[in-house]
């Protein structure tokens, strides 16, 4: 009994390609069914997320089980045999991909947690679904383990890596937990939406909208569950916000640095975070200067999401260190022989770790 | 034996400030448990050296300077481990271990070099002991809030640089260091204003000069905490004010 991995991901398939194979959430346990139906396969998990649509699965005959699940794939979703190309690993090389995965290495943004959540996801969908035994229960929870491991260890995770993570990150840097914050966005452009959802997603609350188009403005602040104000009285608001996103696109200066320091004597010492997105800069530079002010422009944010992907990519091979030490003192768990007396009740053992121990639904 | 004690302790402290400084320039926070492993078993020999001075003293062990030194690392030590974790600064444990080594290191030199040697007898006063002691613990927590002024400043710099390091990443959020700052600013009063009311029941009156210098660093910190609260003064300028009055407080100490 081998192991395999089947699939498409961002590097290797369009995104009109990975559309058309994606599982849909409520059908996985019927595919999975179905899967464990054909021939030669004997256990399956179905990973199916924006990025990629894989499935791992065991087998007595991993080349005749693959066979017959790109021919599955092929009769069930709407793609051809010309128009993809599946990638195939067995064995070792499908434990280390899944692995590789776990980690965030294989993902668009290297390092991302998400990614690890989807992967328990759709383990615990297979688990309960009854299609695994020994070898996915091992290769999964072995999976999980790396995972943290590689994340708790190494920097993988370290530094932003879009314009928008990167304003998030320096805020939390600022206030610290972003709950209860509060923004002013000015100028309704599709970046200041962009940042400013980044920001409400972790607990920023209080949004308010100005733009010298009012019903943009409403627009935008219905979207943000905001307040839309007038453009003209925008600097009445500013020492009540912790975070500005300026993104207008006026010629000149829109923030001054004389508005700025007017507010401070109002704000009782709270840090102000300006975040100017616009091109021409929206926000006076001398205006960092001015004490318990932080101010950012496109390019300072863009460098710093820039930093942070060559960081992370400086960590690919550290990471791949990591995994293979961990491999090295425990080897692969689902590659190991499994005694004869336990092959009979493979089915029956579902939902069991190595040692026998339930697997937590996590 | 009480010097060894002393000397473990130091070294344990040194140990992790290496740690510390090793896992910084790698851009890690480093294990916050191995952290406070550290600083509980610095502060077990630290405690067994000051149990041992203040037996053969028969008085709490601040007779010297040396004494003094190691009583305000106890008080740093024992602040951090019981705030630090409330004020969710668990670094800040990392930046006062040089604070802690370097005033340990003087102790030792001293000692090793001229120990006094145990005080005559006195009649144990509890007024003194406890003007002595929480005096003292103000002075740890004064420090700390120096040193919260130290990670402000050097974060400060970091985010207003555009070019955040490696430090960046590893130091708490600027808002947790100015609200520990204050905390520890406003308990480090609190303790020296017990300390110099409990002067005043002592059965002999501490000496003019004494009564000064503890008055003095009390009008010196009360005077920050009123102007900062009165005129808001910005992070950096608490940050500033709060390590040249610690510096203040410890020229003082010169003074006794």
């Amino acid at each position: 009994m081998s192991i395999f991995c089947l699939g498409v991901n961002h590097k290797t398939a369009p995104v009109e390609i990975r559309e058309r194979l994606a599982f849909a959430e409520s059908s996985i346990p019927s595919h999975l069914e179905e899967i464990r139906g054909l021939v030669e396969v004997n256990e399956a998990v179905v990973l199916s997320t924006c990025n990629r649509v894989e499935i791992y699965g065991a087998s007595e005959e991993p080349g005749k089980a693959l066979e017959g699940l790109v021919e599955y794939l092929v009769n069930h979703f709407e793609v051809t045999r010309g128009e993809v190309e599946f990638y195939r690993k067995e064995a070792e090389e499908a434990a280390h991909h899944l692995f590789e995965v776990a980690s965030g290495l294989d993902s668009m943004v290297l390092g991302e947690t998400e990614i690890f959540g989807q992967i328990k996801k759709a383990y615990a969908t297979a688990q309960t679904s009854g299609a695994t035994s020994r070898r996915m229960n091992k290769l999964f929870q072995q999976s999980f383990s790396i995972g943290k491991l590689v994340r708790s260890s190494t920097r993988i995770q370290q530094g932003s890596t879009s314009v928008g993570s990167a304003a998030v990150d320096l805020a939390e840097k600022i206030f610290g937990k972003l709950d209860g914050c509060r923004v002013m966005i000015i100028g309704a452009g599709e970046m200041s939406r962009i940042t400013a959802q980044s920001l409400r997603s972790r607990g920023a609350s209080s949004i308010i909208v100005s733009n010298r188009s009012f019903d943009k403005a409403e627009e935008l602040a219905e979207e943000l569950d905001g307040k839309a104000v007038r453009f003209d009285d925008w600097g009445s608001y500013l020492d009540q916000v912790d975070i500005v996103i300026s993104s207008t696109g006026a010629p000149h200066a829109v923030v001054k640095k004389e508005a700025v320091a007017r507010s401070l004597d109002d704000r009782r010492g709270h840090p102000l975070f300006l975040i100017d997105i616009a091109v021409p800069r929206d926000i006076e530079d001398e205006v960092n200067e001015l004490d318990n002010v932080y101010l950012y422009n496109i390019d300072q944010l863009t460098r710093i999401a820039n930093d942070g992907v060559a960081r992370r990519e400086r960590q690919i091979e550290v990471c791949r260190t990591v995994i293979h030490r961990f491999l090295d003192e425990k080897g692969i768990e689902a590659l190991a022989e499994i005694p004869s007396r336990h092959r009979s009740d493979d089915n029956a053992t579902a939902g069991e770790t190595s040692s026998g121990e339930p697997i937590p639904n996590s | 034996m009480d010097d060894l004690y002393l000397i473990i302790s130091t070294l344990i402290f040194f140990a992790g400030f290496v740690l510390a400084v090793v896992s910084l320039r790698g851009g890690r926070q480093g294990s916050a448990r191995l952290n406070i492993g550290l600083a509980i078993a610095g502060l077990i020999f630290q405690s067994l050296f000051l149990k041992e001075r203040g037996e053969m003293h028969g008085r709490c062990p601040i007779t010297n300077g040396a004494e003094v030194l190691v009583f305000i690392s106890w008080s740093v030590v024992i602040i951090y481990l019981a705030l630090g974790r409330a004020f969710r600064l668990s670094l800040l444990g990392v930046f006062s271990m040089p604070l802690v080594f370097m005033f340990q290191s003087i102790s030792i030199v001293a000692l090793l070099s001229h120990d006094p040697g145990p005080r005559p007898p006195v009649t144990l006063d509890p007024w003194l002991e406890l003007h002595a002691a929480m005096s003292l613990l103000a002075y740890g927590a004064f420090g700390l809030s120096g040193i919260a002024g130290v990670m402000y400043l050097v974060q400060d710099r970091q985010i207003k640089s555009h070019e955040p390091g490696r430090l960046f990443y590893s130091l708490p959020p600027i808002r947790y260091l100015t609200d520990a700052m204050m905390r520890l600013l406003v308990i480090g009063i609190f303790l020296l204003s017990i300390g110099i009311v409990a002067a005043f029941f002592m059965k002999n009156f501490p000496e003019a000069l004494h009564l000064t210098v503890s008055g003095a660093v009390w009008v010196v910190y009360a005077f920050l905490l009123l102007i900062h609260l009165v005129k808001h003064l910005t992070p950096k300028q608490l940050s500033l004010s709060s390590m040249v009055a610690f510096g203040f407080a410890l020229l003082t100490l010169s003074a006794l």
